[in-house]
Order: structure tokens, then sequence, then C-alpha cells
């Protein structure tokens, strides 16, 4: 029935938000929703038609009832289409404020399929990225109005962390090479497995990002 | 008179203006935390702070690399207060960007509360609504009929504009005397007197008046 | 209510049973048959944001009702009596996956006053006992496992709260006591 493909949209959406990582971008349900609203449309078309634009409701009420049945159908199917997109929407921002970088992750996911025998070469546009390409569009455009909103509050670090600050100094472990850091006490190069006495502000971004762990 | 009232008397008058801004800067943290709407925008308050918060970080850097080491812990403390201010004013902002994503067609088409913004998050508000709005047709709306890609629309049963629930419960306390004070829990009877120092929890919209006009303090 | 709230849609698609008092051309899809008619005095399950419009549509300018509704099964006299008997041993998820909305929505389209106060009675005392789980520090009492299982949404949204709020607690607790930071 009309609408049963949207409510799968909507508990692919409702698992999403209980999900660490944005889950496949369902596009072949997508398209078949938005088909349904299209063929709905016609058939609403073909309804209206032998009316000549005349269509009195109260002379005809059960042709005035099967278009409203209509139009509540392509209604629905809007609703679940824009929920979904707006969960997944969501979840992509909410990447772009923690500064996990999104095309980072794109590529390995695509490296890991490539893993699998495929020379490096092969694995551009292999179509593993979890995101639809407008997504990915979204995903860049939206990293963008990030920043420049930012950019009005340098001196805050607006996507920092919300956690109240304790101590000026913490003790962080390497959990990936990380390279070279400049603090103001000088240059600190983060090895894996070493360890280091920091001021948090200078290391945050690496944290977030799963460079570092804070110690107790 | 005793030691309470001696040191209400110090607090009342004698708090720096650079104290009074960081409790005023806490305090307007703490509303935009705990309203259900987006609260006028603290323009003045936050250009005093910032204007603070350059000449501190200024300091710090030039100060730094003095190896004596009473300057060396005077940075130190400094340098704790710059992060705590810092994350107070990061977490001003991100309240309300929380609420200008949320709510942002009805922030938009709402004179009164568009006021509340900042140019800033207004041109946020906007660029957000437009990339929105092209991903949405780009993903599937430009394949809708055209009568349906409306993102605002009213109609139909349930409407597409997401609004505050002002009627939600706030924690609020009564901060100045106020001379007519009696508040009404709007679409009920009942009403009751507002005190200096009485605590309530209570709808927001019984209190948005007086909170609006700095008379009640949300906690 | 809010348009892009996921729990609202799933609420919405829930089924109530409706009763077609007139015919109506071209809806036999809705019963599973496409391209014929709908007639008069079938039977069918409806999602409640189709039923909810047609049950209520004089707007059309129709002299009777388009459908009728029926109490769903979920919400039937033998589940009120299970739970007038003993709310917390109905696995209410298994009913309907957002079992306390689609109750508020049924009696926004049919008189029945009893299953408010029955309703009502069900979520307090059942509010108590996930309390009661939430708030134990070794985690879920065992015997509390078939009872949590067949929490509907709101009630699992419920226990989360508690419980977080509960050991969000305990470490503020543990950590004014571990000298003062």
């Amino acid at each position: 029935m009309y609408g049963d493909l949207g409510l799968k949209l909507v508990q692919h959406a409702k698992r999403t938000q209980s999900l660490p990582q944005l889950p496949p971008y369902q596009s072949d349900i997508v398209r078949s929703v938005t088909r349904e609203v299209r063929d709905l449309d016609r058939d609403v078309t073909e309804i209206l038609e032998p009316f000549n634009g005349h269509f009195d409701p109260a002379e005809e009420p059960a042709t005035a009832c099967s278009l409203l049945v209509h139009h509540l159908c392509m209604r629905r199917n809007k609703r679940c289409l824009l929920a979904y997109h707006r969960v997944r929407v969501e979840a992509i921002e909410e990447m772009c404020w923690s500064g996990s970088d999104l095309l980072e992750q794109v590529q390995a996911s695509q490296n890991k399929v490539a893993e699998g025998g495929a020379g490096i070469g092969s694995a551009e546009g292999s179509g593993a990225s979890s995101l639809s390409p407008e997504e990915e569009e979204y995903a860049r455009q939206y990293g963008d109005l990030l920043a420049a909103y930012k950019g009005q509050w340098t001196d805050i670090d607006l996507t920092g962390s919300l956690e109240p600050p304790r101590d000026l100094f913490i003790d962080v472990r390497v959990l990936k090479d990380a390279g070279e850091i400049q603090t103001e006490y000088g240059a600190i190069t983060l090895t894996k497995n070493s360890q280091f006495f920091v001021r948090q502000g200078d290391v945050e971004r690496l944290i977030a990002q799963g460079f570092l762990q804070k110690l107790n | 008179m005793d030691i309470d009232d001696l040191l209400q008397e110090l607090d009342d008058n004698k708090v720096l203006g650079g104290t009074r801004d960081i409790n005023d800067l806490t305090q307007s943290w703490i509303a935009e935390r705990t309203a259900p709407e987006i609260l006028p925008f603290q323009t003045a308050l936050l250009e005093r702070l910032m204007e603070r918060i350059r000449q501190q970080i200024e300091l710090v850097e030039t100060q730094t690399g003095n190896l004596d080491p009473k300057t060396n812990f005077c940075l130190i403390l400094l340098q704790t207060e710059l992060e705590r201010v810092k994350f107070l004013v990061r977490g001003y902002l991100r309240a309300r960007i929380h609420k200008i994503d949320k709510y942002s067609i009805y922030i938009l088409t709402t004179p009164s509360i568009r006021g509340r913004l900042s140019p800033p998050e207004l041109s946020y508000l906007k660029s957000h609504l437009g990339l929105l709005n092209s991903h949405f047709l780009a993903s599937f709306l430009r394949r809708f009929p055209e009568q349906l890609r409306r993102l605002d629309d009213k109609a139909g049963g349930i409407s597409m504009v997401e609004e505050p629930d002002l009627d939600g419960a706030v924690f609020c306390k009564v901060v100045r005397d106020i001379e007519d004070n009696i508040a009404r829990i709007p679409g009920t009877d009942s009403e009751f007197k507002l005190t200096k120092g009485d605590v309530y929890v209570v709808r927001y919209s019984a209190v948005r008046e007086f909170v609006l006009r700095g008379e009640i303090e949300l906690i | 209510m809010s348009y892009y709230d996921i729990d609202a849609i799933l609420t919405d698609a829930q089924k109530v049973p409706c009763t077609f008092e007139i015919t109506i051309p071209g809806l036999g899809y809705l019963e599973g048959n496409s391209n014929i008619d709908i007639k008069q005095g079938t039977r069918v399950e409806l999602p409640l944001w189709l039923a909810e419009m047609l049950g209520v549509s004089q707007r059309l300018g129709t002299e009777q009702n388009v459908i009728s509704l029926d109490l769903p099964p979920a919400l039937a006299p033998r589940v009120q009596n299970a739970l007038k008997a003993n709310p917390c041993t109905v696995d209410l998820r298994s009913l309907a996956s957002h079992y306390y909305s689609l109750g508020e929505r049924i009696l926004g389209l049919l008189e029945e006053d009893e299953l408010v106060d029955i309703l009502s009675e069900t979520f307090k005392k059942r509010a108590a006992e996930i309390a009661d789980h939430a708030h134990n520090p070794q985690g879920v009492i065992s015997s509390g496992g078939e009872f949590l299982k067949g929490l509907d949404e709101n009630e699992r949204q419920l226990f989360k709260t508690a419980h977080e709020s509960a050991k969000a607690i305990r470490a503020f607790l543990s950590d004014r006591s571990s000298g003062k930071k």
C-alpha cells in the first residue's frame, strides 16, 4: 500500500539515530518513494481530467474522498522522505562540529573495500561511501558555512569542548602518530604510545579526532 | 545588620565591572540553555568580553618565556581563567546555534524574534536554510510536483514549521522587586504573586515577560 | 508535535481497524487490490495518518462519514482487563511500539472514558517499576529483563533518562567526596 515504503525509510532513520556511524544511503527506496509521489500526482490529474476544472466535492463525495486519500499519501511520503534526510543531515552536521573529517572517513571506507584485492587506483569513486553524492556536497558546503561562522569568533574556538574545563594541563597518551605540534612551550612530536603533560587547549582537537587519549 | 547584609551590600555595590560581566555571561548562558525560545543576543556584553579576552591572550603571549616563577604562576592563573570564560562564551553561542537550527523558519518569519539574532547568526541561519533547501531539492524534491516542494507549508494537519514550546517548564528566581507583580498562567485562571527571592518551577509562558525584562532569572 | 520527529511519524503509522461507509472508486489498493473500487462495508486496517483524516472528514461536504473506526486490538477490552489486573505483566511493546501515543490518538477519535483511566493508571504503576530498575547501580535486576523488554518507546526513553541521571548523580557525589577539585 502507498506509504509503506516511506515508513521503511523512517524505520531506517530510527535505527540511524542510535548508530555511531551513518549507514549507507538508501537510494533505491528514496527513488521508489519519489516515484510513488509522481504516480499519485498523475492519478490525480487523470481523475480530475473529465471535470475540466469544474470539480465540486459536494456533488462527487466519493471522488473527493479518493482525491483526499491521494493527497494524504503524497504528503505522507514527503514527510517520510524529509524526516529521513533530515536525520542524516543532522548526523553530518554533527560530524562537521566535532571536527571528524568526513572526507577522510569516506576515503577510509573506500580503502577498506579496496583492500579486498583491487588496486589503490580503483578505490576512487567505487561508491563505497555511505553518503549520497548530494550528502557529500552538503557536508562540504556546511563545513564552509560553519568555518565562516566560526571565523567571527576566532578567540573562542567555537567547535571546542563543551565539557567545562578543570585543569589547564592534562596527561595524554598518543594512540596514533600525529606528527609534530606547536605549543607555547615549543614543539612536541607525538609518536604512538608516548605520554605527555600538555596544555589541554593545545590538544583538544587531537583528542576529538582520536589521536590522543586523555588520562586521569 | 548582620554579616549577610554586609556581604550582600558588598555584592551589590563593589563588584568590579569585569566580574559583573562574567556573572552576566554566566546568567545569559544558563538562561539560553533553559529557555525554550531564543533570547535577545547580548551584543554589548559580548563585545566587552571579547575585547578583554583578546587583551588577555595578548598578555599571555608577551609574557610567555618569562622564567620568573612569580609571573609564571600568574600566567597559569590567567590562562585557567581564560579557558573558563572561553568555555562560557562557547557554551552560550552553541546553545543559541542549537535553537537557531531547530526553529530556523519560525525565527526567520517572526520579525520580533528575528531581531534577537546577531548579524552573523542571522546570516548563518539564512545560509543554512538555503543549503538544506537545495540539498532536499537535489536529493528528491525536484522530482516532486511543483505544489509539493515547499518546506514551510502549514496546512494539511501538521505544520512543517517547528515552533518552540513556550509552555515548557523552567526553574526561575525573582531577582528584583516588581511593581505589577502578578503572574498569570495562560489558558488558566491561576495566578501567583512574585516576591523578590521566590523560586518557582513554572511554565515559561507565565514568566516570559518578566524574564525578558530581567526581573526574573532562569536558573 | 514536530513534523520531522521520527517517533511521531512512527506513531502515525500504527494501524486502526476501519469500515468504509461509502463506496469509493479506485481505492482498492487500500485492501491490496489495485485499480478496483473499495465497497461500502469493507473492513480494512488503515494507518493512523490516513484513518484520522478520513474518520473526521465531514469537511469533504459528505453527509455521512467516509469510514467508522474501531478500537485497535492493542487497546481492546481483553487488553484493558489485563492492564487493570496487573499493568506490569503486559508486554506493551509487542502490542504497539508507541503504545501510549497510539492510545492518546485513539482517545482523540473515540469516546472511551474508562480507557483514559486505565492508561494513566498503567503508566503510573509501570513508571514506578521502571524507576526501580533504572536506579539500581548493579544494572538491571535479573528478574526485570522480561518487563524491560516489553516497554513501549516512551517508557524506554524514561528508563534511559532515569538510568543516566542516576549514574550522573552517583558520579557527581563520588567526585565531591574524593577530594575537592
